[in-house]
């Protein structure tokens, strides 16, 4: 084989060689090859143009520029090269100008360069020579500026095209005519500025439009990178059309968008028509759009399938919201019309008629796309015309409206969690919230409840969970009976079992801590005035009572609580309303009512407590026949002890809290207090588990012997032998224990009540009963090994024996004494 | 005689009256370098002097008569015998007698008629040339210079622009446009491709200047094509709609003007080719003639080479109207430059330095080279097949090899159709 000089033969081998070589790899050293060449020519033209030999120097210029007709290489490898290259270029550029302006001209340049056999590097050197004829001499520039933006078609390929404009583009950029009345005409007009840009705009546009078109369509990912790479090319061309300074909106209105829009719109690419509409809205400034959002949105409508409108009409009222909240306080919506006349653009309107004629004509856009562009109108609604809730709520209702759509095609009757339409109603619904950081205002919407209808049962919820922590953050009160409904209507899905609820009980701890957010909720129900207070609690309590057994249990309390602090409330007014025992024993009534429910909804603890509080408070108030109304309260207490509470611990608490609390209630009489005391007594005694019982019985000597403290009184039903006999019984059950710890710990205890009842003043219980606990401790303690429990008790005894030392010592002239008593 | 060394000799000198002044023009030669020759135009008087020196001052020479002829002849190169001669007038400078001393004679051929331009081509020339004769018995002496001539043409009386559609079915069409349809050779061509479809994928366009030389009659017939440029206009595919401009300056490019039929001997003509290439490597093509012409450029004469810029630029503007035909004259019609033809050849060359004047030259020199080593530059590089001297011409369908598709002419031929659709040789694969 006669080697590789046979040119075919040539060509194999650099086909096998590049099968190995990765494109990468091919591509660098493509470009490689192309820089070196552009390095030699270009220093070649710089040693000519030295020695001022013009026309070599050009000839090298125009090698170096036939580089650049390569279809090798990518995108991002051309621009290298084009930025190497013209970088070069720059000197040429140099040198004439300075030779221009020694008044060395050289002949017919301009003509010279055009023989360039090759349209490239022709047309690249043609613009050079071009602009600096036109920094030369400025009567040439509106000419030149035509000829070289009409020269350009002849580059019809898309990459080398979009480089060749970008670089007059470039060149350009400051020659631009931007005036409107030139001292010549052949300067040029800002008019002649802005038709050489939209010219060559639309070439730009449309040769990165038919990039798409060429090739395989399995590059078509590739080629769509390539494209957006390339973007930028297209876009500089709005970027200088926004930097002409003397556009003013009338022009931006008559020459400028009509030109953009027609060669968006015509162009039918998603790609560019997305980019471009996206393009235009950021680089122009808000005044210009403001005045011209009818056209703008007309176009969009007018846009492809594929393009995504919404983002678009997202970015422009986004664009258009912060700069009316940026000029908030003088904010100048209003434009200057054709005659001259100012009138203030209603932004909301024209974008709600834009916006649902654009959904309505574009079937094939997304549902979550629909609601996103209500988002925006919401956003611009709340931010653009903070005074307008009718705005507001006009969006809720078409988004409501649109909901209804989507369940109508989709067969169901909520969005499902985690699809896009759910996540953009969530957002939807969650700005007015964010946005007014107010419940009241929140219900004057009257679109606003139903469409918290249309998300699903987890969705609800998490709105609800949001909006109550709102409220709680702010620290809203919600002060009259329609408000507290439309909230709890807002609230729903919290207040009351859903259809559409997860059937088995999910998640109790989620559920408890969300009615627990309600039961917080409840308290900001409140009103300065008392009888509005009292309608409020009552409505609350209507809705509420629909929630179920597992819901009330939370969610009373609270209004229980609120019933009570209304009471006292009516107390502090009784002097200015002379109603108040009436309303007093109708707020208890309808507590009675409302903890009566609680019990039948088979709970027990709770009204239990409740109940107590009840006749707590009762007795505190005091008002007409409270007697028997604590009477009644204590008794269903103890009823539901009766009735009801079975665990022994429980039993033990319980009664220990009633204990407590008819030791607190001073209102009754004989004929109330005795029933209650001999109960309470005999209840303690028939506690199953011995330590309990002593506990108990312990106790019960409070119920008939109350000390003076805090200038109580003396009680008139004290009873001390019966006190003393509760402590002994107590004593003696205590004895009664196997377990010498628990034994020594009751009597311990007991030791401690000995004191306490002698202390208030109970005589019964002489030094000598006291003496005669402690030896009987100190025996058991005796008895007892080393641990830490007999370590707690001996602590405890020893410290009640420090207490009694101190007594003694130092003796409390207002209670009783331990006379004769020696701790040893 | 002098054969042997001895005996009177003389030279002559033939000397040109306002030699010093007069513009030469380059003219090729037949071995193809270029001279300089001093330059006339059809009608203008040439005189001069014939000075004779004799080699042996103080001998005499014996001659039958002095002459000077002026010649116009045609060489055709396959029959170099055979001289042509168009013109031929003689003057006697002096009856047979002794020389006795260098000699001056004037001569003076008053108002000659100078029909054609001298031409070098690759099969024939046609030269002017002065002969001065010392008639002697055995040999005589002569002396033979040529000159240039160059006719002149008026500004044509109709522009008429060139307008075609062309296509092949289904596949290409286009429309083009010339601006005129007879460029003078400093003139620019002006036009513009509009493509009505486009079903191939292009790769670029170029105009080339075709350059058809014929010579003979009949069998005898000789054709030379030769592509005088080659000028890329586009780069890349178009779509439907795209409209490209043309712009090709003539000046730059070795042209002479169209001569049809020049004394039944032979003819030059030029035709435009648009080619277009696909990315495939096939061609398609449409050629047109263009009338060429020699424009006097007397009235640049008063003119300074250096003339203000002002008027120069005013030139550029004019050039820069792409509309062609109608509208483009009527853009030339500058009020500040009332002088139609001044405009016109502004238009076309703006700040031009005058070719044809002498001292000029040398600054020529340099852009010359320039737009050679342009225009050569790169746009070969692709073609390997191309050669000057081999261009792309519709031959018969059958023949036609699949890389070469002539563009089917205007509209008016596609109603009739089919002859000249798209060739297909057999086994072809282009469909």
């Amino acid at each position: 084989m006669a080697g590789i000089g046979h040119p075919f033969l040539y060509v194999w081998s650099t086909a096998q060689m590049t099968n190995q070589v990765s494109p990468v790899e091919e591509q660098e050293k493509l470009l490689e090859e192309a820089l070196n060449i552009v390095k030699v020519q270009a220093f070649q033209m710089k040693r000519c143009l030295d020695k001022s030999k013009l026309m070599d120097a050009l000839k090298h210029a125009s090698t170096m520029l036939g580089e650049l007709r390569t279809s090798l290489l990518s995108p991002k490898s051309y621009y290298e090269l084009y930025m190497a290259i013209t970088d070069e270029l720059r000197h040429l550029e140099l040198y004439l100008l300075e030779e221009f302006q020694k008044g060395r001209k050289v002949a017919d340049l301009y003509e010279l360069v055009q023989y360039a056999g090759n349209i490239v590097p022709r047309l690249y050197l043609l613009i050079t020579v071009g602009l600096v004829y036109i920094k030369t001499n400025t009567n040439l520039r509106r000419d030149l500026l035509k000829d070289l933006v009409e020269m350009c078609r002849g580059v019809q390929h898309p990459l080398r095209g979009l480089f060749l404009r970008n670089y007059l583009l470039q060149c350009t950029r400051n020659v631009l005519p931007d005036t409107h009345e030139a001292p010549n005409e052949n300067e040029g007009t800002v008019r002649d500025a802005v038709d050489f840009v939209l010219m060559n705009f639309a070439e730009m546009n449309k040769l990165w439009v038919r990039m798409q078109h060429q090739g395989h369509s399995r590059d078509k990912e590739r080629r769509e990178r390539e494209r957006s790479e390339l973007r930028i090319l297209v876009g500089t061309n709005l970027v200088r059309l926004s930097q002409l300074e003397s556009v003013t909106v009338e022009d931006y209105r008559r020459m400028v968008l009509p030109g953009i829009l027609e060669q968006v719109v015509s162009c039918r690419d998603a790609i560019a028509q997305e980019y471009l509409m996206e393009c235009i809205i950021q680089v122009f400034p808000d005044e210009f759009h403001l005045a011209n959002l009818q056209p703008f949105l007309k176009s969009c409508a007018e846009l492809q399938p594929g393009v995504n409108i919404k983002n678009i009409i997202i970015a422009l009222i986004e664009r258009l919201a912060s700069y009316s909240q940026r000029n908030e306080g003088n904010m100048n919506l209003s434009v200057v019309l054709e005659d001259g006349q100012e009138q203030e653009v209603q932004l909301f309107e024209v974008f709600s008629d834009q916006v649902a004629a654009i959904t309505q004509s574009r079937v094939d856009m997304p549902q979550e796309d629909m609601l996103s562009l209500q988002l925006a109108l919401l956003k611009l609604a709340q931010r653009c015309h903070p005074d307008k809730l009718n705005y507001v709520d006009r969006v809720l209702a078409h988004t409501d409206k649109i909901c209804a759509d989507i369940h109508q095609s989709s067969g169901q009757s909520t969005l499902e969690h985690h699809t896009p339409v759910f996540k953009e109603l969530m957002k939807i619904i969650k700005l007015p919230c964010d946005h007014y950081k107010n419940i009241l205002v929140l219900i004057k919407l009257s679109n606003y409840a139903p469409l918290i209808r249309h998300l699903s049962y987890q969705g609800r919820v998490m709105i609800a969970v949001h909006l109550i922590n709102d409220v709680l953050e702010t620290n809203t009160a919600i002060s009259t009976p329609q408000d507290v409904e439309a909230v709890l209507g807002l609230l729903d899905v919290l207040v009351k079992d859903q259809p559409d609820q997860p059937p088995s009980e999910s998640d109790v701890e989620d559920f408890v801590e969300e009615q627990g957010l309600l039961a917080r909720l409840i308290h900001h129900f409140k009103s300065d005035s008392a009888d509005q207070q009292y309608l409020i609690t009552s409505t609350a309590r209507k809705i509420l009572q629909g929630g179920g057994a597992r819901r009330i249990q939370h969610t009373f309390p609270p209004l229980v609580f609120h019933a009570y602090r209304l009471a006292f409330v009516y107390k502090d007014l009784k002097d200015q309303d002379e109603m108040w025992e009436k309303k007093c024993q109708k707020i208890f009534q309808f507590c009675h009512q409302t903890i009566t429910m609680l019990v039948k909804a088979e709970l027990a603890e709770l009204p239990l407590r409740l109940y107590l509080q009840g006749a707590l408070a009762i007795s505190e108030i005091g008002f007409a026949n409270h007697e028997t109304i604590a009477y009644e309260f204590l008794s269903q207490a103890f009823s539901l002890y009766e009735d009801e509470i079975s665990d022994s611990k429980a039993q033990l608490a319980a009664i220990t809290l009633i204990i407590a609390t008819f030791e607190q209630i001073n209102c009754f009489g004989a004929e109330n207090a005795e029933p209650m005391r001999t109960q309470c007594a005999l209840a303690a005694s028939k506690l199953l588990k011995k330590p309990d019982q002593s506990r108990a019985v312990a106790l019960c000597s409070h119920l008939f012997w109350k000390g003076t403290r805090d200038g109580r009184p003396v009680w008139a039903l004290n009873d001390a032998s019966r006190a003393l006999d509760c402590l002994k019984k107590a004593a003696r059950v205590a004895q009664q224990c196997m377990d010498g710890g628990v034994q020594a710990q009751l009597l311990a205890e007991l030791l401690g009540r000995y004191a306490l009842l002698r202390e208030r003043g109970n005589q019964s219980l002489t030094p000598s009963l006291i003496d005669a606990i402690i030896q009987k401790i100190r025996e058991e303690l005796a008895n007892l090994d080393q641990s830490e429990e007999v370590e707690q008790i001996t602590k405890h005894f020893h410290n009640t024996l420090q207490h009694l030392k101190n007594r003694i010592e130092s003796p409390d002239p207002e209670s009783l004494g331990y006379e004769g008593l020696t701790l040893s | 005689m002098s054969f042997f060394g001895f005996g009177q000799t003389a030279d002559i000198e033939i000397v040109f009256d306002d030699a010093d002044k007069r513009k030469v023009a380059e003219v090729k030669t037949d071995d193809g370098k270029k001279e300089k020759l001093l330059l006339y135009y059809d009608g203008e008087t040439v005189s001069g002097k014939v000075n004779v020196t004799l080699r042996k001052p103080g001998s005499k020479l014996e001659h039958q008569g002095i002459k000077v002829e002026l010649i116009g002849q045609i060489e055709l190169f396959y029959d170099r015998g055979n001289h042509h001669e168009f013109i031929s007038l003689v003057k006697e400078l002096a009856r047979p007698g002794d020389l006795l001393q260098h000699t001056s004679y004037p001569f003076e051929f008053a108002n000659v008629e100078k029909p054609y331009e001298v031409y070098t081509g690759s099969n024939v020339r046609l030269r002017y040339f002065l002969r001065a004769t010392i008639v002697r018995r055995l040999t005589d002496i002569t002396k033979e210079v040529d000159i240039a001539v160059h006719t002149l043409c008026s500004y044509p009386d109709v522009l008429n622009s060139i307008k075609m559609e062309v296509g092949i079915e289904d596949c290409l069409h286009i429309e083009f446009e010339y601006n005129k349809s007879k460029y003078h050779l400093k003139d620019v061509i002006v036009g513009k491709i509009y493509f009505l479809l486009v079903r191939i994928k292009i790769k670029h366009m170029e105009i080339s200047i075709i350059k058809r030389e014929t010579t003979g009659s009949g069998p005898n017939t000789f054709t030379e094509n030769e592509t005088v440029a080659k000028y890329e206009i586009m780069d890349g595919a178009p779509v439907r709609g795209e409209s490209i401009p043309i712009r090709v300056f003539l000046a730059g490019y070795d042209l002479t003007p169209t001569m049809r039929d020049i004394n039944n001997k032979f003819s030059v003509r030029y035709y435009l080719n648009l080619v277009l290439m696909d990315t495939e490597d096939r061609r398609y093509f449409k050629q047109q003639e263009v009338i060429l012409w020699r424009k006097s450029d007397k009235s640049r004469l008063p003119l300074h080479p250096h003339h203000p810029q002002t008027v120069s630029y005013q030139g550029h503007q004019s050039l820069r109207k792409q509309s062609v035909s109608s509208d483009d004259n009527s853009a030339r019609a500058t009020p500040s430059n009332p002088d139609p033809e001044n405009v016109m050849q502004r238009s076309v060359s703006p700040s031009m330095p005058e070719k044809q004047n002498g001292p000029l030259q040398m600054e020529r020199e340099k852009p010359e080279a320039f737009i050679d080593k342009l225009a050569g530059a790169h746009i070969n590089e692709n073609d390997t097949n191309d050669t000057s001297d081999e261009i792309e011409e519709p031959k018969p369908v059958e023949k036609l090899p699949v890389v070469e598709k002539p563009l089917i002419a205007e509209k008016p031929q596609i109603a009739e159709k089919p002859t000249l659709n798209r060739p297909e040789p057999a086994g072809s694969p282009s469909q």
